[in-house]
């Protein structure tokens, strides 16, 4: 019963909380400018089959066309109209981004939290963490990468375990806090399951920073995708990811320096937007950095 | 504080020993023939076998990762299939690329990250403060080999100032050839570290200005850009540190793409070289050199922080 | 035509590809040549070692054709010509072969070069080489005396010095006392024009002039690798440039006097700069594609034929960006061997009916049919694209695998992983004959068991008349052609270019560094 009372009124906190939250979001600047930056990407993503051009299709009698007219971003060597390809990368590259976001997420969430839950946990699991971090991301990435194959989903696991570390030290040190605090005391005294404080307690307490982490990696996502697709192991082409678009353009830098031009732009915007979104929330959320006054 | 270091390093052997162990596994998970690789692709079946033999590379892979850790115990980081060189050698001979690359982006990034930082807290929220984290956020946004590729394109080949690639080394060809082959790609690097350390420092300097001797130095009307720097210059020691720490760490991280844009033959090609080549020994070597390097220098960092920060205690 | 083929008991028809008259030093406008200078070179790449009885990579072989020599050796068609050889005897039905050495020969440490050193050298190729095939049907050697050398063969080879020739895994003669060394760890010694002053792993090497070098008096100039070479650069500097856009800025620039294969994109920038010339190198590689018969729906002959049927040759070389010229044929026009006509029946069939007739009639149901290519050669990524969309429009479901270079090479050699079709690039076997397609063929698992392979391949090498041996190389071709494994695109030039303040630079395979100088 008591129990009962404490959680009830513990949901109204939160659901209150929660609103001022989102009231401060929608005065952020940055997170405001991220978000329609973002929210543009998605729609133009979203719009892309209304240019109604096949993204993968050849005609060699319109090769190397300059960006102007009927091919707004220009064409590549096979005749394939970048605007269309550019668009259709947007689906792909803010799929793989997000997707890294959101698996490494979870998987980094999980291990924070158990190894923050079962003190036996913790010493093997921040081992095998700490092993990960101990080679750059990109190159555990490249060999991921190479080793599962070229698939799309293989660049997306690559790198979500590339991520998966970092992602698991926050939320590890947030619950450890949360942890110390006295009403988990309370909880287990009055006989909660540990599944229950880590669903309840932990994870709830670690969702702001473990939401800007996961933001920032999001942008982190759609950066290292295009390096990976410039050292020849992105998703499989023809498949129109913004990096793949780069990597085929690159023998014509010369000759044709718009195929290589356009997809970078979106990449740096796509990244630009999800930093600012980061930045916003973690203005917002993350009391430990000091707020824009 | 000795207690301390040494318990970082004691916990450091496991993970090194489960970082081995990894590198190991995934490189011998990839699918590719070393033995092919050397023995080129005009070589026939039974030649490529021949190479496999001698290579050991017929053996039972826990009979080669068993030998590859014996090695090890006696210090022998085991010879490169592709150079025909020891692990270590071929790390030291590129060694001075990659730091020379690391000290340049290093000269460009404090000056430039620390100002940043400074002017964007100075006059936070003014429009001043707007477009510096625009420029500090862009330098973390923009994919570094485009705008590498985009820079050799404009300042190499179309207005030829810089050779678009290549490295100069100190010793042999002075200091003008060595920077000038160094600048493209060291401010590539610079620009998502400059980013990073404004981005650091502007936050470490609002809470300096919130401070009551900042408002009493305004109110008295003393100079009031010596006080700053003054503080500045304490509360940028520990960004500057985090960014050294992360600097360096990255030394091999983020220089593999940019040592491949710009043809550098530092230690971030000599990785992803051996990688493409399957090139074991090497990988596994270089790899392992540097996760200690690593480690190492995540404890030096974290000793700096008690040094710059007494409120900061080595546990 | 050459006189160095002593006909001692059997005419070798091989004399008929001598024909072609040497090239001279093409080129420089500019007065004679001079002594001196040193020049800088951007290569493609670094070789890791430069043992020449292992090298298989080009950049490596092109570095090694400077300092070490072969007994016989390509020449400015690409056919056999003796080098460090005077003569060549075959006798015993091509079961013998005689060589007479070249005197005064001598390595760059200043030692003479004898038949003991030569013997040494086929014996430690025998035993670390790459190409050990080669050799297998050895019997024994004689040394009768210090300039005379003499293999036996347990079977006839007419193509003996054809493969003896070889430019990759080239059996150089080394010093005696390197016999023992392992692969890949020769000294780099040789008897070469050139020699190895200094060698920076992964950045550059420097080759100096041989002050030793016992030029071949017997031609009038330079032949291919062969012929009369002189040296006339003090230096010759590699820098290892792998980026096309750092070489073409390097030329530019002017810290570099010539440079590697650059994509025809960026040769295109040369044209505004009288001091920057092209070399155009034809031919130089074979594009193909090469099917896997061992593998799914690629087992049936006819969906290999439906792909065969699809291909549209022209957009495939428009999309690949490099030069390159229509050739049915697995041997280059202008070799005795070309089949034109005989090829031309499987080449550029351009049929989206045939090929959907085809697929009808094998029952194909829309599987996947998997296409694997790589990233590191864009030509081939690009051609595999292109055929993705023409047998798409055939009515095939196709997916794109792009791997890195190893595991493609390593997935054609082998037969591993799961593809159906891949591309493939092949540049000295088609430039060295019909006889080097042999390893090639068999190598592909999955093709060696083809009912009448074997026996032409016999009659190819065993048939001392040239009709016959002929006829067994239109077989083959018909064969590996017919049955769809090999499916052949395009014969692809080289673009390399250089500032005119080098003369002599003329188009050979191997950039060469003999014979030209500066003013």
């Amino acid at each position: 019963m008591g129990e009962a009372v404490l959680l009830a009124s513990g949901e109204a906190i939160a659901a209150r909380r929660r609103f001022r939250v989102l009231r401060k979001l929608l005065h952020h600047r940055s997170f405001m400018i991220g978000f329609i930056v973002v929210a543009v990407m998605v729609v133009a993503a979203l719009a892309a089959p209304l240019t109604g051009i096949d993204p993968d299709g050849m005609r060699f009698r319109a090769r190397f066309r300059p960006p102007q007219g009927a091919f707004l971003f220009g064409t590549d060597q096979f005749g394939r109209d970048l605007l269309t390809r550019t668009l259709y990368g947007a689906q792909l590259s803010l799929w793989i981004g997000l997707s890294v976001a959101v698996l490494s997420g979870v998987f980094g969430a999980a291990i924070g939290v158990l190894s923050a839950q079962y003190r036996q946990l913790d010493s093997p699991l921040m081992r095998v963490m700490d092993a990960l971090m101990a080679a750059p991301a990109i190159l555990l990435a490249i060999g991921l990468g190479a080793a599962l194959g070229p698939q799309t989903h293989s660049v997306i696991i690559a790198l979500a375990v590339a991520y998966i570390p970092r992602t698991a030290r926050i939320v590890r040190s947030s619950a450890l806090v949360t942890r110390e605090l006295e009403f988990i005391e309370a909880a287990q005294v009055s006989g909660a399951s540990s599944v229950r404080i880590m669903f309840r307690h932990l994870l709830p307490n670690a969702a702001g920073p473990l939401l800007v982490q996961s933001t920032f990696v999001f942008a982190y996502a759609i950066l290292a995708e295009a390096a990976l697709s410039f050292l020849g192991i992105g998703p499989p082409p023809p498949a129109p990811s913004w990096g793949n678009i780069i990597a085929e353009g690159r023998s014509y830098a010369v000759q044709a320096w718009w195929i290589m031009l356009f997809p970078g732009f979106a990449i740096s915007l796509a990244a630009l937007g999800m930093n600012l979104l980061g930045d916003g929330l973690r203005d917002v959320l993350d009391p430990r950095l000091k707020v824009e006054s | 504080m000795y207690r301390g270091i040494l318990m970082r390093l004691s916990q450091a052997v496991p993970v090194l020993l489960i970082f081995a162990v990894m590198v190991f596994m995934l490189m011998h998970l990839l699918p590719g023939d070393p033995a092919l690789a050397i023995a080129g692709p005009e070589a026939s079946a039974e030649a490529v076998e021949v190479i496999r033999e001698q290579l050991g590379l017929n053996r039972p892979i826990l009979v080669q990762l068993l030998e590859w850790f014996s090695h090890l115990a006696v210090g022998n980081f085991g010879e490169s299939l592709m150079l025909k060189q020891s692990v270590v050698s071929a790390v030291v001979e590129r060694l001075p690329v990659t730091l020379s690359l690391s000290l340049v982006s290093l000269v460009i990034t404090l000056p430039a990250g620390i100002l940043l930082g400074v002017v964007a807290a100075y006059w936070r929220s003014s429009w001043i403060d707007a477009s510096v984290m625009v420029v500090a956020l862009l330098g973390v946004s923009l994919p570094g080999f485009w705008v590498g590729l985009l820079s050799v394109l404009f300042f190499s080949v179309h207005l030829g100032w810089f050779p678009p690639s290549g490295y100069a080394p100190l010793d042999e060809t002075g200091l003008v050839a060595w920077l000038a082959s160094l600048i493209q790609p060291a401010v590539v690097l610079a620009l998502f570290q400059i980013g990073f350390l404004a981005r650091i420092t502007r936050s470490a300097m609002l809470d300096v200005l919130d401070q009551d001797f900042i408002r009493t130095a305004r109110a008295k009307g003393v100079d009031e850009w010596t006080t700053l720097a003054k503080h500045a210059f304490r509360n940028t020691l520990i960004p500057v540190v985090t960014v050294l720490g992360i600097t360096l760490s990255l030394l091999i991280g983020g220089s593999v793409v940019i040592e491949q844009v710009f043809a550098l033959p530092g230690i971030g090609r000599l990785i992803v070289q051996g990688i493409m080549n399957r090139d074991y020994p090497l990988v596994q070597g270089t790899m392992l050199l540097f996760g200690f390097a690593f480690v190492v220098i995540n404890i030096l960092v974290d000793i700096i922080y008690t040094l710059v920060d007494p409120r900061v205690r080595y546990g | 035509m050459a006189g160095w083929l002593e006909r001692a008991g059997l005419t070798v028809a091989l004399a008929a590809m001598l024909a072609q008259p040497a090239l001279g030093a093409a080129g420089g406008k500019a007065g004679d040549p001079a002594r001196g200078g040193a020049i800088t070179y951007a290569a493609a790449g670094g070789p890791g070692a430069l043992d020449p009885h292992v090298a298989g990579s080009l950049v490596a072989l092109e570095v090694i054709h400077h300092v070490f020599e072969t007994l016989v050796a390509m020449d400015e068609s690409y056919n056999a010509r003796p080098m460090l050889a005077a003569t060549v005897q075959v006798g015993d039905a091509a079961r013998r072969f005689r060589f007479t050495l070249r005197p005064g020969l001598r390595f760059s440490t200043g030692a003479t070069l004898t038949s003991a050193d030569v013997l040494a050298s086929f014996e430690r190729y025998a035993r670390v080489s790459t190409n050990v095939a080669l050799l297998e049907d050895v019997v024994g050697y004689d040394v009768p005396d210090a300039r005379t050398f003499v293999v036996r063969l347990a079977s006839s080879n007419a193509m003996f010095l054809d493969m003896l020739k070889s430019p990759t895994y080239p059996l150089a003669i080394v010093p005696a006392d390197q016999q023992e060394r392992p692969g890949r760890e020769v000294d780099v010694v040789g008897t070469g024009p050139f020699m190895l002053e200094s060698w920076d792993k992964d950045s550059h090497l420097v080759l100096r002039r041989n002050p030793d070098y016992v030029a071949d008096r017997s031609a009038a100039g330079p032949d291919g690798l062969a012929g009369r070479k002189t040296a006339y650069l003090d230096t010759v500097r590699y820098d290892f440039v792998a980026e096309p856009a750092a070489r073409l800025a390097a030329l530019q620039g002017g810290t570099a006097d010539a440079v590697a294969n650059l994509p025809p994109d960026f040769a295109s920038r040369l044209g505004g700069r009288d001091d920057l010339a092209t070399l155009r190198v034809f031919p130089y590689c074979q594009l193909l594609f090469v099917t896997h018969a061992g593998n799914g729906l690629t087992a049936q002959r006819l969906i290999r034929q439906a792909i065969q049927a699809a291909v549209n040759v022209d957009d495939i070389i428009a999309a690949s960006g490099q030069p390159a010229r229509r050739n049915a044929s697995l041997v280059y026009p202008g070799s005795p061997y070309h089949t034109g006509d005989g090829a031309e029946a499987f080449y550029d069939r351009r049929n989206l009916d045939e090929a959907r007739a085809l697929l009808r009639q094998a029952g194909y149901k829309g599987e996947k049919l998997i296409l694997q290519t790589n990233a590191t050669y864009s030509y081939m990524r690009d051609a595999i694209l292109v055929l993705a969309g023409q047998l798409r429009e055939a009515g095939m479901n196709t997916e794109v695998q792009v791997v890195d270079w190893l595991t493609n090479l390593t997935s054609l050699r082998r037969g591993t992983g799961n593809w159906n079709v891949t591309s493939a690039g092949f540049c000295t076997q088609p430039l060295m004959g019909p006889q080097q397609w042999r390893a090639q063929i068999y190598a592909d698992p999955h093709i060696r068991d083809l009912a009448g392979l074997d026996d032409a391949y016999r009659r190819l090498l065993a048939s001392p008349e040239f009709a016959p041996r002929q006829a067994a190389w239109r077989r083959i071709e018909t064969l590996v052609l017919g049955e769809a494994y090999f499916i052949k695109v395009a014969d692809l030039g080289a673009v390399r270019a250089y500032n005119t303040r080098l003369h002599g630079m003329a188009p050979y395979f191997f950039q060469r560094f003999w014979n030209t100088w500066v003013n």
